[in-house]
């Protein structure tokens, strides 16, 4: 596999980046280097499979789907100078003009 | 970290920051400290000494990689695009160590945003390797590798990805832990790949880091990938190593494997039949695939994750020639992210892209699973712990793998396997070679951490770790 300069061109695109003229050439080698190196996993025979991997054990992966309240990081009475009941307590509509 | 320094009351926690502040001062050669101040380090041993109740950790100095989230310090990770970040919470880690006494002395350099395996791909300068300094200490936790082996501090907390603790605890003479996937939250930890991203500790004993993984491991409702369970105990004291059959896979013993290293595991393998234990041949065949699995499934996951540093929410921000926001968001990113970020994103948006997704990413997730299965296997097979180098080589020179990067992924090929299968590991320092550390990696079964720490901790004491074994 050859990726060429435009390709690298695109896929900077894609991800939102910025590329320099000057460091493109560079770029284009390194990423064509990377990616020869990745291409190894060809050589693992298609039929060799396993159970499809869960990133730890499968109680992260497949626990009940039911939603469970979540603290917060911080709670409203924590950043709110009055918060009385689950309600932010606000100036009396009108009240900021008055003053 | 001994036991006469917990629990001790009165002003201990201010004279232990006074005498970590100058320590932290004369290391600054090692360029190992991206954040710290006197002052803090004075208000955090005036709050431990407030404390009601010592904790495990009372007057113990911690220092952090500075891609976990604090309030009273910057967040940099390394990156320019991050640069005088300072995040509105502290992470779950953070609060734990702290509820338990210990003081945060310092946030410390490392590869940008953990990529990389040398601490060289920081935006504010490599870090030293404390024994060596025309070496490097290993990445991406490069820089609390190098203090807690320069003496700085007893432990520290790093992250892994794919080896970036257990690496530099090898390259450094020191012990670095990572844990069972899922066991200790990242609420907090800036995200690099998602499925792979541990909290870890280093320690200048096992001892040491296991009472630091003790403290921050267990469930928090801030992250909901946290296993529901118990925080981990401290290991139970092994009088040998009678009853445990460790595995040594050989894949992880090739015929070109650096001398010093094999010599050292050897002397290794022959100590624990001393102490009793029982060493078995076994084979992880997949494992060979692991590095190249990592290149493709790290990069895919830090392109999605690091796609939030935009320059409109977070730190640095350039207006393009263009003056839209796309010109803002490209002008940004190109500017605020060093070379190996760009290139690991640019690889990863390459890997996910239509045409290549079936040809990459979804092969790596099947030899991902492939390479897990290896473990299952041999762990099913009455293999208690496996015994694998955690480097091929010591520590290597600066700026001898700067400009392959291929060649500098390769110097976590033992450690990446891992990774990719959310398993418990270490890295021990079992010997040194020509006056460089070489390290011992334990692996476990999820959630068999006691075991793996209990074992590694007779092999320190019946060990000399300065010994030379070339």
């Amino acid at each position: 596999m050859t990726i060429g300069l435009d390709e690298v061109l695109h896929v900077a695109k894609l991800a939102e980046l910025a590329v320099r003229e000057n460091e493109l050439r560079r770029l284009v080698d390194q990423m064509n280097r990377i990616v020869d190196y990745v291409a190894t996993l060809d050589e693992v025979p298609a039929d060799r499979m396993a159970e499809p991997f869960l990133a730890g054990p499968e109680s992260v992966a497949l626990r009940e789907d039911v939603e469970t309240a979540v603290p917060l990081a911080h709670p409203p009475a924590s950043v709110a100078p009055e918060f009385v009941g689950g309600f932010f307590l606000v100036p009396r509509h009108g009240a900021m003009e008055d003053q | 970290m001994t036991a006469s320094t917990a629990g001790q009351r009165g002003s201990r926690a201010g004279m232990v920051a006074a005498e970590t502040g100058k320590k932290l001062a004369n290391a600054g050669g090692l360029n190992a400290v991206l954040h710290w101040s006197q002052g803090l380090l004075d208000a955090e041993g005036a709050r431990v000494d407030r404390m009601a109740a010592p904790g495990p950790l009372a007057a113990v100095p911690v220092v952090l990689k500075d891609n976990i989230v604090t309030v009273e310090q910057p967040t940099t990770c390394a990156s320019r695009i991050l640069e005088g970040y300072v995040s509105p919470y502290n992470a779950t880690v953070v609060e734990r160590l702290r509820a338990a006494g210990a003081i945060i002395a310092a946030k410390t350099n490392l590869d940008e945003f953990a990529m990389g395996s040398s601490t060289e791909h920081s935006a504010f300068g490599r870090v030293q390797h404390p024994l060596d300094p025309s070496r490097v200490p290993g990445g991406s936790s490069g820089g609390s590798a190098a203090l807690v082996a320069a003496g700085v501090v007893p432990a520290a907390l790093g992250s892994e990805t794919g080896g970036s603790v257990r690496q530099p605890a090898s390259f450094c003479g020191v012990v670095g832990v990572k844990p069972s996937y899922g066991r200790v939250s990242r609420y907090g930890l800036v995200a690099f790949g998602s499925s792979l991203d541990c909290v870890s500790s280093f320690g200048r004993t096992v001892d040491d880091a296991a009472r630091v993984l003790s403290v921050i491991s267990g469930p928090d409702p801030l992250d909901a990938t946290t296993v529901d369970r118990p925080a981990m105990k401290l290991p139970p004291a092994l009088p040998d190593l009678r009853g445990l059959t460790f595995g040594l896979p050989r894949e992880y013993f090739p015929t070109d494997l650096d001398e010093g290293v094999t010599s050292a595991l050897r002397r290794t393998a022959d100590r624990i039949r001393e102490l009793g234990g029982e060493i078995r041949d076994v084979s992880l065949p997949n494992s060979a695939y692991a590095v190249p699995t990592y290149y493709i499934i790290a990069p895919a996951e830090a392109a999605a994750n690091l796609a939030r540093y935009d320059g409109v929410r977070y730190g640095q921000r350039e207006v393009g020639p263009e003056g839209d926001i796309r010109a803002l968001y490209r002008s940004t990113r190109g500017e605020g992210f060093g070379d190996e970020v760009r290139r690991r994103i640019l690889v990863g948006t390459y890997v996910l892209s239509a045409g290549y997704y079936d040809a990459y990413y979804r092969k790596a997730q099947r030899v991902r699973a492939l390479i897990a299965d290896d473990f299952r296997r041999v762990f099913g097979s009455g293999i208690d712990l496996l015994l694998t180098p955690t480097t091929p080589t010591t520590a290597f020179k600066a700026g001898e793998k700067t400009e392959d990067p291929v060649a500098m992924y390769l110097a976590d090929v033992f450690v990446c396997p891992m990774s990719l299968a959310g398993l418990p590991a270490l890295s021990l320092p079992v010997g040194r070679s020509e006056g460089l550390p070489v390290g011992a990696q334990l692996v476990a079964p999820y959630f068999e951490e006691e075991r793996m720490l209990a074992a590694a901790r007779v092999l320190e004491h019946s060990l000399d770790a300065l010994a030379e074994v070339r």
